[in-house]
């Protein structure tokens, strides 16, 4: 098997939450991700869904070290990044690269877009001043934007122009990696399918693995190959897309897939919605001979593989 | 009587690059009861219009003219402030997309839904709370007597955007202006707001204008839509009619696009280009410049609405 | 709350010790003392001695216990400058035209600034707007002793309306009250209208209009408050910075105030003058934004009450 181009075993984050007011205040872990592990095959687009606090974000800014992990490794290409310093992990930087969703605040107002785009290249040295602008306007031009672009400013851009801009910068070092963490949400819808089939392109072109992290499951299904359910800072579901969208055993899953708005007005339905308490009781209990894979028994819930490429949060009973 | 009754309205704003027309001759009737989905994208002038009859454009930063504006049967254009605050609040009720900003923070969900019954109807504060802890419940908030006491920032988005719906049926509003009521909250949240909006419609036989970028949203709530594009209406009819069978290719091309249709990772159909610029809008028809179907005819002028059927309107010269 | 308090006063009071071993060393290192001066020439021999009964002789840190230790019981020591009397009674006597005049000038200044401030912030771009903002910005930007010469130029030597220095009668008070009016004027008319802008712009305020409450009920209840959320803040301490402004306002119009004192003091090396004076101001603003802060927490439900979602 060749090696995932990225790789999380068991990451856990805790942050410190105020409990008590008192005179000296004290302070409490809570785990934003607890024991998340996931893989991004090479060549493939993972989408990571999950509501706000599911700690499907925190789990993207580990996989870049922008947050260092309370515990757990990663690795990309094989290599084992999850202890490295500021100055070890600049050619990881090289490797990986991220957009966000508000493209506006992540792009510099006083620089060009030609100097945006070919900042990561002068950052490490790549190439003279100016192969760095003729690469940043031939990148242009490659997401979509006219050369003539580059002596432009942000401002002067739609929030899609911004996006195709934030993406070039991104992808002009050629990461083998890139987390694109809700780069859709913020985009008209004419817009939105543009960016999704950009991205698709590109992926397809550079071999590039992507991360995409979301809570729109509709984009999800059309852009991605895998799809990986975060509920309250754990994994509780992994499969193939398609198989997430015929086949959802978690009854959070379940509950993301029937939430999403009806396409066509025929379709409309009343719903019933499950509490946080209905979801944990209707966590799925399966038989340890039930199972392909051997799995101890557990009284709480542990990821395990029912199928192939899927696996679900459930216990397993003796 | 239509509820809320337009013709004719444009609304410029003046700013720093000039005159921006935000609505271009938007015409709107909306029925008692009847529910109607404004679909279009930001700078669509979508929103411009529900605040324009509900006069809460800044003026004279704004500038509304229209041949007719008319809410719940009074001309908005012509009312002093004293019959533009007894008619908000009252017969007309508005919602917003950002739940998190909507409530004032220095006071509690319990002033501000008293405060809301107490401006247009003669009650007493402990007969306004008693009715405020009812409106919570029927938006499905437990404990409603202690979330009364709390103030905006103890509250999630979810539960700020029921209360803040609570609030608007305070005082049982003939129309409800929802603008993109649910794109800030979680897609589960979402399809709740959303259900809960369509049961409370239903409930208080009230009319509700939905704005939204989301035709999910529109699918899911409405029974005639109305699509804008470019400060102007594209298309409008009823929504099975819009989602069977759509006549302006904007609307056929924004269907198009929508993801998640079929199962499979696959390219979408994209509409090329941007969203029109208000400031400098292409001439004629405001969708020719990214229309797969345009000519040197759409660039010249916007074609006048083709009624195709009663009630189901197009504006496009290829329809002929 | 009561917590949040008592975390502040004790906030308070290591700030307060931090600035005073501050203040305590910076003067002591600025070079020269109290006897090197042209004026009071010494021989060595007087100057060892004298430095000796003041304890002028000793390490650093002994003197600041000392002095400490006597601020502790109210004794400030004796001004090198007039030693007939203690720290204690000059400043008492120094306190009362700086209050008299200060107090005068904000009370009256501060509402004036801002009442301006809401007038400009509710007829946005309009000409009491453009007033406010123009008066705003030359109360800011020219410096009081310009001011206070204008003021006698204009009504004391031209106008010959009133007295142009002094101290004592009644009449001889309205200028310096006026020069030290305008900051307060300026900078509240600024601050409030920017507060008030900004509470106007936030989206609950539509929601205000959206439900029909009255535009007076949405700016005196509603915005007001919201606004005096950052005014708080900002407007306490500076009720105190008008006390940097009496050093030149009481030096241009002659006032025996502390301003003058200020002054004289830092000449003359008055160490026991200098520290009373610094540290009084030193308290007044920690007490200000003690004071503050608690306005601050009392207004913000969000501090007050606590428990974010």
């Amino acid at each position: 098997m060749t090696v995932p181009a990225l790789e999380l075993r068991n990451v856990s984050k805790d942050y410190l939450i105020k409990a008590g007011g008192g005179l000296i205040p004290s302070y409490r872990r809570h785990a934003a991700v607890a024991g998340v592990s996931l893989t991004i095959a090479r060549n493939s687009i993972v989408g990571l869904v999950g509501e706000s606090g599911s700690g499907k974000t925190t789990t993207g800014m580990m996989a870049l070290r922008l947050v260092k992990p309370t515990s757990g490794r990663i690795l990309v290409n094989g290599v084992d990044i999850s202890q490295l310093d500021h100055k070890g992990l600049k050619p990881v930087r090289r490797q990986m690269q991220v957009v966000f969703q508000d493209s506006y605040s992540a792009l510099d107002p006083m620089m060009t877009l030609a100097q945006i785009v070919a900042e990561p290249l002068d950052i490490h040295g790549v190439g003279s001043p100016r192969e760095q602008t003729d690469e940043a306007l031939s990148w242009l031009e490659r997401v979509g934007l006219d050369r003539s672009y580059g002596g432009r400013y942000p401002h002067e851009l739609s929030g899609g122009q911004r996006q195709r801009v934030a993406i070039a910068r991104a992808l002009i070092l050629k990461p083998t990696v890139l987390i694109a963490d809700e780069p859709t949400s913020a985009l008209d819808v004419s817009v939105k399918a543009q960016i999704i089939n950009l991205l698709q392109d590109l992926q397809e072109e550079m071999d590039l693995s992507i991360l995409f992290i979301s809570h729109d499951l509709s984009v999800v299904r059309s852009l991605t190959d895998r799809v990986v359910v975060m509920y309250r800072g754990q994994v509780v579901e992994e499969a193939e897309t398609e198989a997430i969208f015929s086949d959802a055993r978690h009854p959070y899953t379940r509950a993301l897939l029937d939430a999403i708005p009806a396409a066509n007005p025929r379709d409309r339905r009343v719903r019933r919605f499950l509490s946080v308490e209905e979801i944990e009781a209707a966590t799925p209990r399966l038989a340890r001979s039930e199972l392909p894979e051997a799995a101890e028994p557990s009284q709480t819930p542990q990821l395990v593989s029912i199928g192939p490429g899927h696996r679900v949060a459930a216990i397993v009973t003796p | 009587m239509n509820l809320v009754d337009i013709s004719g309205l444009t609304v410029t704003f003046s700013q720093y690059e000039g005159q921006v027309q935000a609505v271009r001759g938007v015409n709107l009737h909306v029925a008692e009861g009847e529910s109607v989905g404004i679909v279009g994208e930001s700078g669509s002038g979508k929103s411009v219009t529900c605040m324009a009859v509900m006069r809460l454009l800044r003026e004279p930063q704004a500038r509304i003219a229209a041949d007719r504006l008319e809410l719940a049967g009074t001309d908005v254009l012509a009312a002093d402030r004293r019959t533009l605050a007894s008619l908000r609040g009252r017969a007309a009720a508005m919602i917003f997309q950002d739940p998190m900003t909507a409530f004032d923070p220095v006071f509690t969900i319990g002033h501000q839904i008293i405060e809301t019954i107490r401006a247009h109807r003669r009650v007493s504060k402990p007969e306004a709370r008693a009715e405020a802890a009812d409106l919570l419940r029927r938006v499905e908030i437990k404990n409603a007597e202690t979330v009364l006491g709390y103030y905006p920032h103890q509250l999630s988005g979810g539960m700020l955007q029921r209360a803040m719906i609570a609030m608007a049926l305070s005082c049982r509003p003939k129309i409800l202006f929802a603008d993109e009521p649910t794109t800030a909250l979680d897609v589960t949240i979402q399809a709740q707001i959303l259900q809960l909006i369509k049961e409370l419609q239903a409930e208080f036989g009230m009319g509700l204008v939905m704005v939204t970028h989301d035709l999910g949203v529109v699918a899911e709530t409405v029974d005639r839509v109305v699509v804008m594009y470019g400060g102007k209406i594209m298309e409008q009819g009823p929504v099975e009619a819009i989602f069977d069978d759509p006549k302006h290719p904007y609307t056929r091309a924004l269907l198009a696009s929508m993801p998640g249709q079929i199962g499979g990772r696959r390219r979408l159909t994209e509409i090329k280009g941007a969203s029109p610029n208000p400031a400098n809008p292409p001439s004629g028809c405001p969708f020719h410049p990214r229309c797969s179907l345009a000519d040197a005819g759409c660039a010249r002028a916007m074609p006048a609405f083709d009624v195709l059927t009663p009630g189901r309107e197009a504006a496009c010269w290829r329809l002929q | 709350m009561l917590l949040y308090i008592i975390r502040r006063l004790i906030s308070v009071a290591l700030t307060f010790f931090v600035v005073s071993v501050i203040i305590f060393l910076m003067m002591h290192s600025i070079p020269g003392g109290p006897f090197d001066g042209n004026d009071m020439p010494v021989s060595e021999a007087v100057r060892a001695k004298l430095m000796a009964r003041l304890g002028l002789d000793q390490p650093l840190h002994v003197q600041y216990l000392n002095y400490m230790w006597g601020v502790l019981h109210f004794d400030f020591g004796v001004p090198y400058q007039s030693p007939g009397e203690s720290v204690i009674q000059l400043l008492s006597r120094a306190w009362v035209p700086s209050l008299v005049l200060g107090g005068l000038g904000v009370i009256l200044g501060a509402p004036l600034g801002i009442l301006l401030g809401m007038a400009a912030a509710l007829n946005r771009n309009s000409i009491i707007d453009y007033f406010a903002s123009t008066f705003a910005t030359l109360g800011l930007t020219i410096p009081v002793f310009v001011i206070s010469m204008l003021l006698i130029l204009v009504f004391a030597v031209w106008l010959d309306w009133l007295p142009a220095s002094g101290w004592g009668s009644p009449d001889r008070w309205i200028l310096p009250i006026a020069a030290y009016a305008a900051i307060p004027i300026a900078t509240y008319a600024r601050y409030t209208r920017s507060a008030m802008l900004d509470c106007l712009n936030r989206p609950f305020v539509t929601v205000l209009r959206a439900k029909g409450l009255s535009e007076n009920r949405i700016i005196f209840q509603h915005v007001l408050r919201n606004a005096a959320i950052p005014m708080v803040t900002v407007f306490l301490p500076m009720f105190i910075g008008t006390a940097t402004g009496s050093i030149f306002v009481e030096t241009m119009f002659r006032v025996p105030g502390l301003g003058a004192y200020f002054v004289s003091s830092i000449e003359a090396r008055d160490y026991p003058l200098e520290m009373a004076l610094v540290l009084m101001v030193t308290l007044m603003f920690c007490l200000a934004y003690f004071l503050a802060d608690i306005a601050y927490a009392w207004l913000n439900p969000r501090i007050r009450v606590g428990g974010d979602h």
